[in-house]
C-alpha cells in the first residue's frame, strides 16, 4: 500500500508542477538556511571528548581580593597564578592533573634542509597526553623521571614529524627549539578536535599545539606565555622570577576526576588549600572561592558558541516556520481542490484512515525532496561561511548526523504542515461529490 | 465603496488559507525587522572610521633565534633598511599592531599606582618618534617625540617620561579638555602629555574603550618583534611580496610570520561580524522572496478556485479593475492583520534579544519600515495573478463546467 501511495504522490506532484515546485523549493530553502546555521552550531557545541568529558575538570581559584571584578559570569579568573598552578601540579593528590601554558619557539634542524618555522608549543605535565586522550604513533610521553629532571625532551605531532623527518620514526632524534637541542621521545597521532577546549584563551577554534615540552623547563628556560596574562593589582614586576611569584593569572590547569568521590575529595583539597592561603594574608576574601567545571560546563562558561550563532539558529528555525506556513497554505488549496477525486475513492471503499495516510505520504515525499535539495543549499551556505572566515574553515561542514538530520527535519516539518489539510480532506463526504458528477 | 465588508465575509468563509498567510506575514515582519536592525548595527561597526590609512599599512612579526645578537642594535639597522626600500614611507618597531586583536592595555591614572586615584583604561603602543607617521595619524595639538626622549632598552628599568594620547583619552582623563602638558601615571611611572593625536583605534575594535590610545616612546626590541610599515598604497602588495627575503637577507636567523595588510587584518579579526551580516542579509532576501512566492501561489490558487465566480462577476458587468481591486483588497486585509501581529511579535522579540543577549534595543523605526516594505512586497506579489484573473472571459461563467 505504501508504494502505491508513493506512486499516487508522484502523480499528484506532476499534476500541479508549479505549486509542487514552489512547495519543494520552500522546504528546501528553509532546510538549507536552517541546516547552515545548525551545522555550524553543532560543530561549535559538539562534545570534543564524549567518553570522558564529565571526568575532566578545569580548575579555577579566586585569589583576588573580595569585590574585585572579572569578566566571567561569577567574577572568578579563568586562569591560575604560577605558584598556585605549580602547587596543585606537584601536590600528592591521587589523580591525573596538569598545569600548562602556551608558548612559542622557532623550530629548526640546524641545517639547510628545513626552513626554520615558528610553532606554538605547549609546556605541560606528562599526564596531559593520557588525560586528553592523545594517541602515539611512535614512542610515548616523557617519563616522570625525565619530567622531574627537566630534561630537554619533546613530543611532536604527526604533521611536524612529516615536515621534519618525512614521517619516519623520529624517537631519539634531535630537533632545535630556538637554540636549544631537544630529543624526540614521542610522535602523536594528529589531534582531531574542532574546539581547543583545554585552552580557550586565544580563540576557541584554534588548532592544538603541534609540539609539547615538559612543564618543568618553564623556570630554567624562562618560558614566555603566548597566551593571556592578566593582572588585577599593581605589582612592580621587572624580572622573570618576579612574574613567577606575582599574582598574575596566566596558567591553565586541568584535573581528571573519574568518580564522584574523586571530585568531592579534590573539592575538599582545593577548599583547604585556599583557606590556608587566605589565612596567610595573600588576599582579602571572606570565604574561599573556586570552580571545578567539566568540559561541557567549561565550554558553556567560556561562551564557546557565540551569541550570534545562537541568534542565527533561532532566526533560522523561525524562517523554517514561515516556510511551513507557506506550504500549509498551498497544501490546503491543493488538497481541497482534490475533494471530488477523494469523494470517488471514498465511495469505492477507501476509509478515512487510508485517505489520511495517503496524504501524509504525499507530504513526506515533498519533505524528502525538499530535504535532499536542502542539503545541497546548505552545502552552498557552508561554502559561503568558509569563504567569509578562515576561522570557520573546519567548523562549517556537515557531519553524518547533520546530513541525516536535514531530511528528518524536512519530513517532520512537512508532516506537521500536512496534518491539517490531510485531516480536512479525509473528512470529505462522498455523497456530495458523487451527486455533481 | 471599497467592498471591504463582502471581501472580509468571504475571507471568513475560507479561513485556513488566510490565516496561514497572516502567520507567514507576521513571522516575516518579526524576523526581518530584527534581522535588519542587527545587520545595520554590524554595518555601522564594520564601516567605522579607524583613523588609519588601512590600505597603506602592513605589519609582520619577526622571531629572532640568535642569542649572540645585540637585538636593539640590529633592529635599528633593520628599521633603516626598511625605510630605504623604494615606496616605503616609514617603518617602526611596535609592541602591538592596531586593529590586530592582540595588544596591551592598562590603566592610566592621575596618581601613581601606590596611591588610590582615578584610573582610565587605555591601550598603549610602545614605539619611537616615527610611530605617528608610520600609522598615518596627525597631531591635533602639541608636538611629536624628540629622538632623545625615546628609550631603547631590553628591560623596563628606564622608562620614558612623555606620551602622546588621543583626544578621547585626554577628555576622559581631563574632562575640561586641557590634557596637554598634564602628567599621568603608567603604574608608578609619570608621563607628561606632550601631544594630542587625531582619533585612532586601539588593537581591539570591541574593547570597552576602543578610542583610548596612548603612545609611549619606548623601543624594547625583543626576540618576538612586531614591525609596522607604511607604503605608497599602490606599491604595498609588491613590497609585501619581497619583505621576507629582505628581512632574512638582513639577518638570517629570523622567521617572519603574520605578514598582513592592515585592512586584511581588520577583516580577519571581524570575520564573525562579516559572516553574521552576510547570513542576515541572505536570510532577509530569501525570506521576503519566500513570503512573496507564498502569496503569489495562494492567490493563483484562489483565482483558480474562483474562476467561475470571477467569470460570473465579469458577465454581470464588473470591470477588470474591479476584479484586480478585489484581490488587492483581500490581500491588504490579511496583510494589515499580519503586520499588526508581526509588529507586536517583532517588538517582543527585540525585547527578548535585549534581555538575553548583548544586542542593542530594537528601534521601532525598523519595525515600521519593515511593515511598509512587506506590505508593498505582498501587494506586488498579488498584482500579477490578479491581472491574470481579470482577463478571465465572462463566457467561462456560462459554460456548464
Amino acid at each position: 500500500m505504501f508504494f502505491h501511495y508513493i506512486d499516487l504522490s508522484w502523480r499528484s506532484l506532476k499534476r500541479t508542477p508549479l505549486v509542487s515546485a514552489l512547495m519543494v523549493m520552500a522546504i528546501a530553502i528553509g532546510i538549507g538556511i536552517t541546516m547552515t546555521s545548525l551545522s555550524v552550531y553543532h560543530m561549535m557545541s559538539m562534545d570534543p571528548i564524549p567518553h570522558k568529558s564529565d571526568q575532566l575538570f578545569a580548575v579555577q581559584l579566586n585569589t583576588t581580593d573580595d569585590g574585585n571584578e572579572w569578566w566571567t559570569s561569577d567574577n572568578v579568573p579563568l586562569q591560575l597564578t604560577y605558584k598556585d598552578a605549580m602547587y596543585l601540579h606537584n601536590a600528592e593528590t591521587p589523580v591525573r592533573k596538569t598545569a600548562s601554558i602556551r608558548t612559542a619557539f622557532t623550530v629548526h634542524m640546524n641545517n639547510q634542509d628545513v626552513k626554520p618555522f615558528l610553532s606554538s608549543v605547549r609546556a605541560a605535565g606528562q599526564d596531559f597526553f593520557t588525560m586528553f586522550d592523545q594517541h602515539f604513533i611512535y614512542g610515548s610521553p616523557w617519563s616522570l623521571a625525565q619530567e622531574k629532571a627537566a630534561d630537554a625532551v619533546v613530543v611532536i605531532n604527526e604533521e611536524t614529524n612529516n615536515k621534519l623527518f618525512g614521517g619516519t620514526n623520529s624517537v631519539g632524534k634531535q630537533i632545535y627549539l630556538d637554540d636549544s637541542i631537544f630529543t624526540v621521545v614521542g610522535v602523536t597521532k594528529q589531534w582531531q578536535i574542532h574546539t581547543k577546549y583545554y585552552d580557550l584563551n586565544n580563540g576557541s577554534f584554534n588548532a592544538p599545539e603541534p609540539i609539547f615540552i615538559p612543564l618543568t623547563l618553564w623556570e630554567p628556560m624562562q618560558l614566555v606565555s603566548r597566551g593571556n596574562t592578566n593582572g588585577w593589582k599593581h605589582e612592580n614586576v621587572t624580572t622573570f622570577e618576579g612574574q613567577l611569584q606575582s599574582e598574575m593569572f596566566w596558567v591553565q590547569f586541568w584535573a581528571e576526576l573519574p568518580t564522584e568521590n574523586d571530585v568531592k575529595q579534590y573539592h575538599d583539597f582545593l577548599f583547604s588549600y585556599l583557606t590556608e592561603q587566605g589565612t596567610k594574608g595573600r588576599y582579602t576574601r571572606e570565604k574561599p572561592e573556586f570552580n571545578l567545571q567539566d568540559v561541557n560546563e567549561w565550554m558553556e562558561y567560556n561562551k564557546v558558541v557565540s551569541e550570534d550563532n545562537k541568534i542565527l539558529v533561532g532566526l533560522s528555525f523561525m524562517f523554517l516556520a514561515v516556510c511551513l506556513a507557506n506550504i500549509l497554505g498551498l497544501l490546503l488549496g491543493k488538497f481541497i481542490r482534490r475533494a471530488p477525486e477523494i469523494g470517488v475513492r471514498r465511495a469505492l471503499g477507501a476509509n478515512k484512515r487510508q485517505i489520511f495516510l495517503q496524504h501524509l505520504v504525499e507530504v513526506s515525499v515533498l519533505g524528502l525532496l525538499g530535504g535532499v535539495i536542502g542539503i545541497g543549499i546548505a552545502q552552498l551556505g557552508l561554502w559561503g561561511v568558509r569563504v567569509t572566515s578562515s576561522q570557520y574553515a573546519d567548523l562549517a561542514g556537515m557531519d553524518l548526523t547533520m546530513v541525516l538530520t536535514a531530511p528528518a527535519i524536512a519530513i517532520g516539518a512537512c508532516i506537521i504542515a500536512g496534518l491539517y489539510p490531510a485531516w480536512l480532506v479525509c473528512k470529505t463526504q462522498p455523497a456530495i461529490y458523487l451527486k455533481t458528477q | 465603496m471599497l467592498e471591504i465588508k463582502p471581501i472580509f465575509n468571504s475571507l471568513l468563509r475560507s479561513k485556513a488559507g488566510a490565516i496561514m498567510l497572516l502567520i507567514q506575514i507576521a513571522i516575516t515582519t518579526a524576523i526581518v525587522s530584527n534581522a535588519a536592525f542587527i545587520a545595520k548595527d554590524r554595518i555601522d561597526f564594520l564601516s567605522q572610521e579607524t583613523g588609519y590609512p588601512e590600505d597603506e599599512i602592513f605589519s609582520f612579526t619577526t622571531m629572532t633565534f640568535d642569542k649572540e645578537l645585540d637585538i636593539v642594535q640590529k633592529f635599528e639597522e633593520t628599521e633603516t633598511m626598511l625605510r630605504n626600500i623604494p615606496g616605503v614611507k616609514n617603518a617602526s618597531l611596535f609592541n602591538a599592531v592596531p586593529l590586530s586583536g592582540s595588544g596591551s592595555a592598562g590603566g592610566l591614572s592621575l596618581k601613581p599606582a601606590t596611591e588610590e586615584g582615578p584610573d582610565v583604561r587605555a591601550a598603549y603602543f610602545l614605539a619611537d618618534e616615527n610611530a605617528l607617521d608610520t600609522l598615518g595619524v596627525n597631531l591635533l595639538e602639541g608636538r611629536n617625540f624628540r629622538p632623545d626622549e625615546v628609550i631603547m632598552s631590553a628591560s623596563r628599568d628606564v622608562f620614558p617620561e612623555v606620551t602622546i594620547i588621543t583626544q578621547a583619552l585626554g577628555l576622559e582623563l581631563f574632562p575640561t579638555g586641557d590634557a596637554l602638558g598634564k602628567t599621568v601615571y603608567f603604574g608608578v611611572a609619570p608621563l607628561k602629555i606632550i601631544g594630542i593625536a587625531e582619533p585612532m583605534k586601539s588593537a581591539w575594535l570591541k574593547d570597552s574603550r576602543p578610542d583610548n590610545v596612548s603612545i609611549i616612546p619606548f623601543v624594547g626590541a625583543s626576540i618576538f618583534q612586531k614591525i609596522i610599515v607604511r607604503t605608497e598604497p599602490e606599491q604595498r602588495t609588491a613590497i609585501m611580496r619581497q619583505i621576507e627575503d629582505l628581512m632574512i637577507q638582513d639577518h638570517n636567523k629570523r622567521v617572519i610570520i603574520g605578514l598582513q595588510g592592515m585592512d586584511e587584518d581588520k577583516r580577519d579579526n571581524n570575520a564573525s561580524d562579516i559572516l553574521m551580516l552576510r547570513m542576515l542579509i541572505t536570510l532577509i532576501i530569501v525570506l521576503v522572496l519566500i513570503t512573496g512566492l507564498g502569496i503569489f501561489g495562494l492567490t493563483v490558487f484562489n483565482i483558480n478556485k474562483r474562476t467561475k465566480q470571477i467569470g460570473t462577476r465579469r458577465a454581470l458587468g464588473a470591470r477588470k479593475s474591479a476584479i484586480v481591486r478585489y484581490f488587492l483588497i483581500e490581500n491588504a486585509i490579511i496583510c494589515v492583520f499580519g503586520l499588526v501581529l508581526g509588529s507586536i511579535a517583532a517588538i517582543f522579540m527585540g525585547q527578548l534579544l535585549l534581555e538575553n543577549y548583548s544586542m542593542p534595543a530594537l528601534d521601532t523605526f525598523y519595525v515600521l519600515m519593515t511593515a511598509l516594505f512587506v506590505f508593498i512586497a505582498s501587494l506586488l506579489s498579488v498584482v500579477m495573478p490578479a491581472t491574470k484573473a481579470a482577463n478571465i472571459s465572462p463566457s467561462i461563467a456560462t459554460r456548464s463546467i
